[in-house]
């Protein structure tokens, strides 16, 4: 053991070490499975694609042969998103010693680092002769704030000459990547060849639900189409994926992730005082935002009611408490592309039509508009009775013959059994005013009109303080969810009142 | 010497012994202790060829995070002079301003015809710009705004490509030397990660346990010997309880047992088994835990507050629900990290059903993941009425519409904050359990596809 101490012997056996564990790459996965869910926070909205915020589960199966002995295995093609510290390998015959991810990228900060005290080449052009000149250089400053090289001549920064320089490397460093890079260190006590299942959570995905409902002709029903869109956001594609997007709100913390940074950038200077002279490489490719395919969700929705449904539907299950929906036959899951499948079609499903106001007691407004509910009601018997995940609902009407968007909303995870609740945008022929009595004191009213030449339900809210009670109220006054609650009925083109008296409780 | 070993103690009592102990007998290489948040102690044991008398010995490969005030150098038959952390570094801008007084060599290219000429010039200031003395000429660098070569004769003595260490040493006799040379540092840490797979049917779950490394110290550690300490010896939390006050995420009921787990005062080690390369940028898994078929269950939770209304009804918390106890199945301490709770679908494929942190959990505790909401389970809290009986007391009855469409029976925990210790229950529909002042819970049966309602009075005294 004391013979390691010798610097010597102890560089060899470091370097012995890795050589006596080979290695073996795994490029791309033979079958994969993505599973997308969205961010916990987000229950509705659309997704954006410059930044998808939710996330997926990617299982892959790979065939990996390895020797006896120590065998480092990469994993090669797997999403930019990876979240590696979740990564699972299962199925491996041979002992898992270490699982690693590596992020010193091959990058020029990353080169520069690594070549630091030793000889690189550097090539210089005169631009008016164009004669190019070569010199040996040693680095001799880290990549923060500039190169400094070492040449035959003495001392100097790179890109200070106002030559076209650069740097020309040998060879490639050991240890740097392109991508950030997972690999398992497996030892075996004989060759194997084995089907391992990679899993893994990555960022860049997200789904959304898209519902859009047609008002029926006869203003009885709703068709009913939704779609799901599976967005990625990641330069990865899966081809010939099983897909399946998970509904229902899953605890995870995007921040704790991965706490590695990637490298930085590295920047030739020559000294601060001379601006205008100091020439900056040019910025690492970025990621390219523009070349994702974006079509807006909500711009879609129009077009969607004509879409003919071709039969990819997605198939749901129950995973936990939670709703999966499969898409049925493997798809391909593009890199930075979203793609739509079928949720459900339903036809002629009732509901009820609300025309809503909200007053405290003792208010005096004049001229309020009512809010137009659409309440459905997700049982079988009434046309639904399927788990509705959250998501946007778009509300069209047909009005001489072509469909009009009257009111675009949010709805929340529905259950089977559940009231779902369609905000359909205010009422300009359904008002309401409310004031004290002109004569007798206390007394209120509150005035409804209709101005449709059809009849419509109102429901008025009567909020109410703590030490206030209601005295009277005409017609009777009910309660929905613990507020006194009217549900009156007004005619066609025509106005009904509401009354009622309050009175303060006991004073304490 | 001494100046530099007595913070170290203050700080860290337990560690400085545990160091004394392993002084003897420290094999050669690396050594690395590392704690959770973002601290650790590294050991390198190596062999110094020293003249005798005094000489500077300088150390390149320490962490570029090392905390310089808390470097020693041990070793039999030497004293320390002095210890040194040179963090001058080589830039063009530093070897400017280092220049001024020396001769740099200048040289010019004429754009249009390739002509190069080469002049000596003396720096003579470098003050928002750099004055120089060509000849007998006074010039600014750059004035004409053309391009200009400075080629420096050599590197100035005190600037570095990297921080560099030095220790001025005193040794009895020449020759070779061991020596350890300890120091913090940050950029080493480590958490927890968990894979729980969890079988509802079986009311089991397989866990295995991996501890992540984490290097972004800018160095490579070599074939080290590497300890985590479950524990943060310097106060700070990683997991937001201040000062060990709050339970952590997920822990229910602290336990008492104990393993044969080493401990080092109140925090238990994982030693790595084989000496490891921890390279920069570089997050390693190791794992410490696989533990089949422990025992769990499924658990719906729902907090209401007071006077809570609620016109969409709100889904349970999803709960996995398990003990780390030597019964059970999973007799182990539970280092602070991230449990990630999968269960199989249809096809039998493992899916992601939600994830949650753990804090440092002892043996025999009972823990409670909160994986997401139930899609099927849910309640709608209504205040139902409101009134006032006297000058202090008020009646409030509340209804609790619990539904649930799933094709199974669930029993849910429903919970009614807000109690303050003034409210009381006059009349209930289902037998309440008071949990403390503040709360009383309600363990619902629900049967499949079906809804209960319960309702409770409280009376209210001020």
């Amino acid at each position: 053991m004391r013979l390691l101490l010798a610097p010597a012997l102890l560089a060899s056996a470091l370097l012995a070490a890795p050589s006596a564990a080979g290695t073996f790459v795994s490029p791309a996965p033979e079958a994969v499975s993505v599973s997308i869910y969205r961010p916990p926070g987000r229950s509705g909205g659309a997704i954006d694609l410059d930044d998808l915020q939710g996330f997926a589960l990617i299982s892959e199966t790979r065939t990996i042969t390895i020797p006896a002995g120590e065998t480092v295995i990469r994993f090669e093609g797997v999403a930019d998103g990876m979240i590696s510290v979740s990564a699972v390998v299962a199925g491996l015959p041979a002992g898992v010693v270490e699982k690693n991810r590596d992020a010193r990228l091959l990058s020029p900060a990353g080169l520069m680092a690594a070549y630091l005290g030793q000889q690189v080449t550097l090539v210089r052009t005169n631009t008016a002769t164009g004669r190019e000149t070569r010199v040996p250089a040693i680095i001799r400053s880290g990549p923060d704030g500039g190169a400094m090289l070492e040449t035959a001549a003495g001392l100097e920064a790179l890109r200070c000459s106002g030559l076209p320089e650069r740097l020309v490397f040998p060879s490639l460093p050991a240890g740097l990547t392109a991508k950030p890079t997972l690999s398992v260190t497996a030892r075996s006590d004989r060759p194997v060849a084995a089907k391992v299942t990679l899993s893994y959570l990555a960022r860049g995905f997200d789904w959304a639900a898209n519902y859009v409902a047609q008002v029926r002709p006869d203003g009885r029903g709703l068709d009913i189409t939704a779609w799901l869109t599976l967005a990625n956001g990641n330069g990865t594609g899966f081809p010939a994926a099983q897909a399946q997007v998970i509904a229902g709100r899953v605890e995870h913390d995007a921040e704790i992730a991965d706490a590695v940074p990637d490298a930085g950038d590295f920047t030739a200077s020559c000294w601060p005082w001379n601006a205008g002279t100091a020439i900056p490489l040019p910025a690492p490719p970025m990621l390219m935002r523009e070349m994702m395919v974006a079509p807006a969700v909500a711009m879609m929705s129009d077009e969607l009611s004509q879409i003919v449904v071709t039969g990819n539907k997605a198939v749901r299950e129950d995973l936990g408490d939670l709703k999966l929906y499969r898409v049925p036959q493997a798809t391909d899951v593009a890199a930075r592309g979203q793609k739509q499948v079928l949720l459900m079609t339903q036809g002629a499903v009732p509901f009820t039509a609300i025309h809503r106001f909200e007053f405290t007691a003792g208010d005096a407004e004049t001229d309020i508009q009512a809010s137009l509910l659409l309440r459905l009601k997700n049982d079988a018997a009434r046309g639904l009775g399927l788990p509705l995940p959250s998501g946007k609902v778009a509300l069209f009407e047909t009005v001489g013959g072509a469909p009009m968007l009257i009111g675009e909303d949010d709805v929340r995870d529905a259950a089977i059994g559940e009231e779902i609740e369609i905000r359909a945008g205010q009422s300009n022929a359904v008002r309401a005013s409310t004031g004290e009595d002109a004569d007798r004191a206390g007394l209120y009213h509150i005035r409804l009109t209709n101005a449709r030449n059809v009849q419509v339900t109102a429901e008025v809210a009567l909020f109410i303080d703590d030490n206030e009670r209601l005295i009277t109220t005409r017609p009777r006054i009910g309660k929905r969810d613990g507020t006194p609650t009217w549900t009156v009925t007004v005619p066609a083109n025509s106005e009904i009142a509401l009354d009622y008296r309050a009175k303060g409780r006991r004073q304490r | 010497m001494k100046i530099f070993v007595l913070p170290v103690i203050c700080v860290f009592p337990a560690m400085a012994l545990s160091a004394a102990a392993t002084a003897q007998s420290a094999p050669p290489g690396l050594a690395i202790t590392i704690y959770n948040d973002d601290l650790a102690l590294v050991q390198d044991s190596r062999r110094l060829d020293l003249p005798a008398g005094r000489s500077r010995q300088e150390f390149k490969d320490v962490s570029a995070r090392i905390r310089p005030e808390t470097v020693t150098l041990a070793a039999a038959g030497i004293g320390i002079v002095e210890q040194n952390f040179d963090y001058d570094l080589l830039s063009p801008d530093t070897m400017m301003e280092k220049a001024v007084g020396s001769d740099v060599t200048i040289v010019r290219i004429n754009p249009a015809t390739g002509v190069e000429t080469r002049e000596i010039a003396t720096v003579l200031a470098v003050n928002g710009g750099v004055v120089l003395k060509i000849g007998d000429r006074i010039e600014v660098l750059r004035d004409d705004g053309l391009p200009v070569r400075v080629i420096f004769a050599r590197v100035p003595e005190n600037l570095r490509a990297r921080p560099t260490l030095s220790v001025t040493v005193d040794a009895e006799r020449a020759g070779p030397h061991s020596a350890r040379l300890s120091y913090l540092t940050s950029g080493l840490g480590w958490k927890a990660d968990y894979v729980a797979l969890f079988d509802e049917t079986a009311g089991a779950m397989d866990m295995q346990g991996w501890i992540t490394l984490t290097n972004t110290s800018g160095t490579t550690f070599k074939a080290a010997q590497t300890l985590l300490v479950a524990g943060n010896p310097n106060g700070s939390n990683p997991n937001g309880n201040n000062g060990g006050r709050g339970a952590p995420r997920g822990l229910v009921a602290a336990g008492t047992q104990g393993n044969d787990r080493e401990q080092l005062g109140d925090y238990y080690l994982y030693p790595l088994q084989e000496r490891t390369t921890i390279a920069d940028r570089q997050t390693k898994q190791v794992s410490f835990l696989d533990a089949r078929g422990v025992q769990a269950r499924k658990a719906y939770e729902y907090r209401v507050g007071w006077l809570a209304t609620q016109t969409d009804p709100q889904s349970f918390a999803t709960v996995i629900k398990f003990r780390n106890a030597s019964a059970g199945g999973l007799g182990d301490q539970l280092p602070a990290g991230t449990v990630r709770v999968y269960a199989r679908d249809a096809r039998g494929q493992p899916q992601f059903i939600g994830e949650n942190q753990i804090g440092h959990t002892p043996m025999g505790s009972d823990l409670a993941i909160r994986t997401g909401e139930a899609f099927d389970v849910k309640v709608k809290p209504v205040a139902e009425v409101r009134e006032q009986m006297g000058k202090t007391r008020w009646r409030t009855t509340m209804s609790y519409t619990i539904t649930n469409a799933r094709a199974a029976p669930v029993t849910v925990d429903l919970a009614q904050t807000g109690l303050w210790g003034e409210s009381k229950i006059v009349t209930e529909s289902l037998i309440s359990r008071r949990v403390d002042a503040d709360t009383v819970e309600w363990r619902v049966p629900v049967p499949a596809n079906g809804e209960v309602k319960v309702t409770a009075t409280f009376e209210t005294k001020y």
